[in-house]
């Protein structure tokens, strides 16, 4: 899949991309607003590829059943709608008036229109950003099974929306397309660092931002991120650059109540409000800063975490 | 062009379900049974009651309706994703429109009926309606097309409404300015003419002529409807 170059007033917004679809069955993109426009706009032109826009709105006085048995007659699919009502969880919901529902209810039956889709690939602008859980895990769970045939791809501005359903992740911005390091941390040799003693004494986190240094107390910290091979140092909303390694501040750290819950993340466990399952084998760590901050959790330190917190 | 019966019916059922449950739109049914009754009691006397009766239905019911559904299909941003879909433009139109045109016939129906009206030429009368109401139908999806929202499609409504309602009053004028003297021309004039046959006797002259031009005007703007529907999805 190739996308065209995009200047803007004589800036470049978007250089020329090539994005390999056929490696991931679910591929996201991570970009904002306009960059987002502007490739649903290229993606729209080509026949193969369905659409799914974010401000996409449905039959607002059709029940939930009238609406999948039109969909399923515009699709020439065999399929009862009854059977596929039970499949989308919307048992309850099915002679409600799509205008009753709650509106993440809503978002959740006009993203339905995918499942029908006779396209290969299935593009869609942030599916989960207004839902809420309980949607969200049925989604996910309606996308895993499309893409057993079908491939996906995710727009979203948001990080933890995009590894929900997705196995590769792009950052897109104005240098280009960046893949994500997502990997599990199982296969990660562990390495053995041997502790600097001087360090030891040391109990401030250093970081920088615009040429200054600024320190941090570790309890400050939200938690720590790796980006593109950056680390980013979360505090309060606001990210900083640290010129350490993810490794030398788990072992750092340690003592402070920090947790490594993912090969890019290290969290502090004081600040984890909720463990969110989404699937039997995917997991997010909600933290309670002020902002909503969600960190990926991996499957293999399920259990380290369970049992550091005693669960 | 093909046309999938099963989807076009689906758009059909779908589109009647929405419009029935939409009371703003579906109260546009009582209009012409309304105008018939009030022009009933005032009496035949009335010239060109029955003109006006069957001109103002086919733009306040068959040309609202059909630019009301486009327009909240638009609206609602519904019709780029039928684009995706297997259905074709034809599946599309062909659904609404048959929406559409059940309605006028069944509502015109009743209010001939109530009015008391009795054609000169049951054939010539019926088939005048039913082209008069394709015509309609392809006005009103011109509308909607040119509007953004419901809103839009009411408002787009009024030229249509002066225009085509108007020119049968305005082709009166045509001896003083001879300028609307083309107001005749317009199928809303024609219709007046074939409705206005005497029972007693016509001859073939004053039956083909209106016919054909309504029937000129039917398919030419059916041709525009189409392909101005396929250009404006193109271009969203």
């Amino acid at each position: 899949m190739q996308f065209q170059p995009i200047y803007e007033d004589g800036e470049l917004i978007m250089p020329k991309l090539e994005l390999d679809l056929s490696a991931s069955p679910s591929v996201g993109i991570i970009t904002d607003l306009r960059r987002k426009q502007l490739l649903m706009e290229q993606l729209s032109r080509e026949s193969g590829n369905y659409l799914s826009w974010a401000g996409q709105n449905e039959y607002m006085r059709l029940t939930v059943e009238e609406l999948i048995s039109f969909l399923i007659r515009m699709s020439g699919r065999e399929e009862r709608a009854a059977v596929l009502t039970d499949y989308f969880a919307l048992k309850e919901e099915r002679k409600v008036r799509l205008m009753q529902l709650s509106s993440s209810k809503r978002v959740y039956v006009t993203l339905l229109r995918a499942f029908f889709a006779h396209q290969s690939t299935l593009v869609l602008e942030e599916p989960y950003f207004y839902l809420e859980e309980q949607d969200r895990r049925q989604l996910k769970r309606i996308l895993d099974d499309l893409s057993q045939q079908k491939r996906i791809l995710i727009l979203t501005s948001n990080l933890e929306d995009a590894l929900i359903s997705c196995d590769v992740i792009y950052r897109l911005s104005g240098s280009g397309l960046h893949q994500l390091d997502i990997r599990d941390s199982e296969e990660e040799k562990q390495e053995a660092v041997k502790q600097d003693e001087a360090n030891i004494t040391l109990q401030k986190i250093s970081t920088k931002r615009e040429d200054k240094v600024i320190l941090f107390d570790p309890p400050e910290i939200d938690f720590i991120e790796s980006v593109e091979g950056s680390i980013l140092v979360h505090v309060g909303g606001e990210h900083y650059d640290c010129t350490l390694t993810l490794t030398q501040l788990e072992a750092r750290l340690l003592n402070f109540g920090f947790f490594r819950c993912h090969r890019s993340y290290i969290v502090n466990l004081q600040k984890v409000r909720e463990i969110i399952t989404w699937t039997k084998n995917s997991y997010s760590l909600r933290l309670n800063t002020g902002k909503e901050a969600v960190v990926p959790l991996s499957r293999s330190k399920l259990q380290e975490l369970k049992a550091l917190l005693k669960l | 062009m093909n046309i999938s019966y099963k989807r076009a019916s689906a758009i059909f059922v779908k589109d009647y379900k929405e419009f029935s449950r939409n009371y703003a739109l579906s109260i546009m049914l009582l209009f012409p049974i309304l105008f018939a009754v009030l022009f009933k009691s005032a009496g035949a006397s009335l010239p060109g009651a029955a003109g006006f009766l069957f001109n103002s239905s086919f733009v306040l019911l068959t040309c609202f309706a059909q630019a009301c559904l486009i327009a909240e299909e638009k609206e609602r941003n519904t019709l780029r994703t039928l684009m995706l879909t297997p259905a074709t433009t034809m599946d599309v139109l062909m659904g609404k429109s048959s929406l559409v045109f059940v309605m006028s016939t069944v509502v015109l129906a009743i209010s001939t009926l109530l009015f008391g009206y009795e054609p000169a030429n049951i054939g010539v009368f019926v088939a005048a309606i039913v082209l008069s109401i394709v015509l309609y139908t392809a006005a009103g999806t011109i509308c909607g097309l040119y509007s953004k929202t419901l809103l839009d499609a009411s408002l787009s409504i009024i030229p249509v409404a002066f225009i085509f309602m108007g020119a049968p009053w305005g082709a009166v004028l045509a001896k003083d300015y001879p300028v609307f003297g083309v107001l005749d021309y317009m199928p809303s004039s024609q219709l007046v003419h074939l409705l206005n046959l005497s029972p007693a006797g016509y001859s073939a002259g004053e039956v083909w002529p209106p016919l054909l031009i309504i029937a000129a005007w039917t398919a030419v703007l059916t041709l525009v409807s189409v392909v101005l529907y396929q250009k404006r999805l193109r271009d969203e």
